[in-house]
């Protein structure tokens, strides 16, 4: 059966609180999930107050400003901080995003982090994505043509081009896919929205050739037609994608080409 | 994620190429309903209060009969389709999820057919 | 030490460490070519910092009206201020438009213009008729997502390459053997804290740039350097360190990058009396004059009172009388970044901007095959065996000293896919590797440990923060003698605290604490390097405005610094000449003038 509630080994615990910033008036308090496989302990929520007056408007300012004066253990991922490399997608009040976009502002109350559901945790709020990643290495994500290609480059009509937007966009952060309940249930088998987006990219290419063969690869039970269009990926993608609508299109030419 | 390669464990025994079907089917029947079952809601309604022999020979009228049928045909088809997917999402042991899947089909078919039977015998006069 | 930390050999015919776009395409190139490659990366490669470049990729194609490689030439030759070496600028020039061809095969998704072609905007100093005619639109873009479009075709065809990665794994050490020349390099992988020792014929540096020496800067918080510390660590030089350009437009604040693209498209700038300053300090090319010009006059324009907002602290990037159709197309991404980190609707109102770190032009010196070069007994094109750079970790040098927008781009692809085409004539594929003495690692590994238990009293983040207000006071867009010297002063104090420097996370997994401190120790070498060299140059040139010598000075400066550093001796200087010669007698060599715009 599904496991509706977590293992022994993950039930959440109290942490630990660290006492706020001296001469602070003007604080947030953290909530952030801690886990690391050293010590055999099961996860626990440590709390943190950040000093707002001294500290960047987005989640990961904050989540940087803890790791720099407060807990150097503190371990997330991170690099671009402007929404564009999506290292830092967690789970922030219940919503996957990206700490580097998300306002700490945006939050009322605590700010509580966790990582990306459904995942196996490395440590902290690092998710290891070993699956996700080989999903996307299996939908081919290149151009496949046979077609001698010419000396200049394919050409591609305006039009063309602009059914990849909203699509070429994405970046592979996986907060669609771990806000996904059938992905929860089934990442062994179903792929997820985010590289059904990314199939999809490929197939409406126009330059593509082999648009049948990544339909024939798709069309299966699991692959594809796990999705039952509940629409948490569209709600939560940072990037404002919708990958429902993606994968909509894909199963209309699934019977389109019957 | 052990010492297979993870591509491997991705790409596991190959896609099924199907799905489409039932998907198709799903959709299908899912709209056939609509209509079956208003008709067939406003017939019972119609009949509330009425004397047994009323409704059995009501039952048995070609038109009705026929929706009747279709609405048993309709529902238990996508009852079976349904519960199919539900039984995929939640059950991972596989054993469990044969014999469900198995004892769905099953019981859709009978209580379905068992349905269609009784209306059959009223719409042919048993 | 080797004994404490049990370490995994690799054998590869080449090893290429870091997979943004210059290491993807070098990685691609190398597998082609039937070399063992590994690819060696600290992040994800799509989490690289090449995603985040925006305006485009220069190439000569001519898509959008008449173009030919060499008016690119003369234009990169004068935006770096004459201290490109000019064979590799021919080489990267002449090679542009196939490699943008070859990424449109690959399936990037590159903007198209109405007969289907690869769509091309105007940048910052790309002209015609060189430099006589009308502005040249010859930066081929994705909207302004280029680098992410760019660097996640160059991953997909690395996956269609079945290229080995090996990812999260962090770079510590080149193992050089006594004769300076690179055995491979050691790595520290993240997940289980485990060590590895990558053999290699040849050792790929992409390690891109080392921005996060800025307290404000556009680079990604993972732009350390690496590359550049190890180089130094192994008593090799880094070439031009002086050089770092401001680009006119990081958002006021967040320091995120607005992309030049957008004065390519029709925005300009304005100061707090509401004037286009631009067309008093760049009558001709007005707000797309090269980016040195360009955050000098915004910086003049606030130090003389005339800048916006509340405390006149900075300037604004008008692209609001732009029609939104247009800016939805080709600028969406840019609209994003300006509502989340400025709160702006570019349709109504314009982007609140300061200069801002952005790029290094120097690094590891190499020829225009990749190979890294070191001045040695009196040659200063001495190639070390072994060694390869390419990105912005190396300094080619195509960009001297000042890098025109969109040319990063295509250095990348055009060096990245050089490296692999030398790789394949110098390296023989599977050729046995000769065992390496005992203690090989053990420097390495002596620094790894003395991090890792460091217990002294300013944690990494105090002596990071120190570096970082150091280098963006005293090392700014103009210079002086005095805060030159203040500052080199400054940073070596700050050099002399690494060895009280505290780590507190002990644990093996994923010890970001430990990597953020190893990330340090490669920016603090870099920073002490680019503050003396900045305080050693007496003249002005490209990025690297001196108000003391205002001018280029030709005859004692038309040279490379380059720059070694060791733990005990500190930097030590010494120069290369820059090349005076084309690579073909297709162009001649591009004699020095006045450079205005």
């Amino acid at each position: 059966m599904v496991e509706l509630t977590l293992p022994k080994n993950s039930k959440v615990g109290t942490g630990k609180t660290h006492p706020k910033p001296d001469g602070a008036t003007n604080t947030k308090a953290f909530n952030v999930y801690r886990w690391s496989p050293d010590d055999n302990q099961n996860p626990a929520i440590d709390k943190y107050y950040v000093d707002l007056d001294t500290c960047g408007p987005m989640i990961l300012d904050g989540l940087i400003k803890i790791k720099n004066e407060i807990d150097p253990t503190l371990t997330f991922r991170r690099s671009c901080r402007e929404g564009i490399c999506g290292s830092c997608a967690m789970n922030i009040n219940g919503t996957n995003t990206l700490a580097c976009t998300t306002g700490m502002d945006e939050v009322e109350g605590d700010i509580n982090i966790y990582p990306l559901p459904h995942q196996p945790v490395v440590k902290d709020l690092v998710p290891d994505l070993t699956n996700f990643y080989a999903q996307y290495a299996s939908i081919k994500p290149w151009l496949q043509a046979e077609t001698p290609s010419p000396s200049k480059e394919r050409l591609q009509s305006k039009e063309d081009r602009e059914k990849l937007d909203g699509l070429y966009e994405c970046i592979l952060c996986a907060c669609c896919s771990t806000s996904c309940p059938s992905y929860w249930w089934n990442s062994d088998r179903f792929l997820g929205p985010a590289i059904l987006l990314q199939a999809y990219r490929w197939i409406i290419d126009s330059r593509d050739e082999h648009t049948g063969e990544r339909l024939d690869n798709l069309e299966d039970p699991f692959r594809l037609y796990r999705c039952h269009t509940i629409m948490n990926c569209a709600n939560t993608c940072p990037k404002g994608l919708n990958p429902a609508k993606a994968i909509a299109e894909i199963k209309k030419m699934m019977v389109e080409r019957r | 994620m052990g010492m297979r390669a993870p591509l491997k464990s991705v790409r596991g025994l190959g896609s099924a190429k199907e799905g489409t079907t039932h998907w198709w089917y799903q959709k299908v029947t899912a709209i056939a309903l609509i209509p079956l079952f208003l008709i067939a809601l406003g017939f019972f309604v119609s009949l509330v209060g009425a004397e047994y022999t009323h409704v059995r020979y009501v039952l048995g009228q070609p038109f009705i009969s026929l929706v009747m049928l279709l609405l048993i045909g309709a529902m238990f088809y996508h009852l079976k389709l349904g519960l199919q997917v539900v039984i995929e999402d939640y059950i991972h042991t596989e054993s469990t999820k044969v014999f469900l899947l198995l004892l769905n089909s099953f019981l859709c078919a009978v209580v379905g057919l068992a349905s269609a039977l009784a209306i059959l015998k009223l719409a042919l006069g048993g | 030490m080797s004994e404490a930390y049990p370490i995994t050999e690799h054998k590869y015919d080449v090893v290429v460490v870091g997979a943004g776009g210059a290491g993807l395409r070098a990685t691609m190139g190398m597998a082609a070519a039937g070399l063992k490659t590994a690819a060696v990366t600290k992040v994800f490669p799509t989490r690289s910092h090449t995603v985040a470049a925006q305006g485009g990729i220069s190439a000569s194609l001519g898509n959008m009206g008449e173009d030919n490689w060499q008016w690119h030439m003369y234009d990169t030759v004068k935006g770096s201020d004459w201290l490109g070496d000019q064979d590799a600028i021919e080489y990267m020039c002449r090679e542009a438009p196939a490699s943008v061809l070859e990424l449109e095969q690959f399936g990037m998704p590159f903007s198209r213009t109405e007969e289907g072609k690869i769509y091309q905007r105007a940048f910052g100093g790309m002209t015609t008729q060189f430099g006589e005619g009308p502005a040249a639109q010859r930066t081929c873009a994705a909207a302004d997502r280029t680098g992410h479009a760019m660097l996640h075709t160059l991953y997909s065809q690395s996956l269609k390459h079945d290229t080995e990665f090996f990812i999260e794994y962090f770079a510590l050490d080149l193992i050089m053997d006594k004769d300076g020349a690179c055995k491979g390099v050691l790595c520290l992988s993240l997940e289980d804290g485990t060590l590895h020792l990558f053999r290699a014929h040849m050792v790929v540096l992409a390690t891109g740039g080392y921005g996060r020496t800025f307290f404000s800067c556009t680079s990604a918080h993972t732009c350390t350097g690496d590359g550049g510390g190890m180089v130094l660590r192994a008593g090799l030089p880094l070439q031009d360190m002086e050089f770092i350009q401001f680009h006119p437009t990081g958002i006021y604040g967040a320091g995120c990058l607005i992309t030049e693209g957008v004065r390519g498209e029709g925005g300009f700038l304005v100061n707090g009396e509401g004037e286009r300053f631009m067309e008093r300090y760049a009558p001709h090319a007005k707000d797309l004059a090269s980016r040195d010009v360009v955050s000098r006059s915004m910086t003049l324009e606030i130090r003389e009172g005339r800048g916006v907002g509340s405390r006149k602290d900075h300037i604004y990037l008008h692209l609001d009388h732009l029609d939104p159709a247009m800016i939805d197309e080709r600028l969406p991404g840019i609209s994003e970044s300006a509502r989340i980190f400025s709160g702006v609707d570019v349709h109504k109102e314009p982007i609140p901007v300061l200069p801002t770190v952005h790029y290094n032009m120097g690094g590891i010196p190499t020829n225009y095959h990749a190979e890294v070069v070191d001045l040695k007994d009196g040659n200063p094109d001495a190639v070390v065996p072994g060694l390869m750079a390419v990105g912005e970790a190396a300094c080619v040098s195509v960009h001297g000293a000042n890098r025109l927008g969109s040319n990063s781009l295509i250095d990348l692809v055009v060096f990245g896919r050089a490296a692999a085409l030398r790789a394949k004539d110098v390296v023989t594929p599977g050729a046995a590797h000769a065992p390496l003495p005992a203690d090989a690692c053990d420097e390495a590994l002596a620094r790894l440990d003395k991090f890792r238990n460091a217990n002294g009293d300013s944690s990494t983040a105090t002596i990071r923060d120190n570096m970082q207000r150091v280098m963006q006071d005293d090392c700014a867009v103009f210079r002086t003698s005095k805060t030159l010297a203040e500052g080199v002063e400054k940073i070596n104090k700050v050099w002399e605290q690494m060895p009280d420097i505290k780590t507190t996370d002990r644990s093996l997994v994923w010890n970001s604490d430990l990597v953020e401190t190893l990330e340090l120790d490669n920016l603090i070498r870099q920073a002490v390097v680019s503050m003396t060299a900045a305080e050693n140059r007496k003249e002005s040139r490209g990025a690297h405005a001196h108000e003391d010598f205002p001018d280029r000075d030709d005859e004692n400066w038309m040279k490379h610094t380059l720059t070694y550093h060791s733990d005990e001796g500190g930097v030590k200087l010494d120069y290369r000449p820059v090349h005076d010669y084309t690579l073909t007698d297709e162009i001649d060599y591009i004699k020095p003038k006045a450079r205005v715009y």
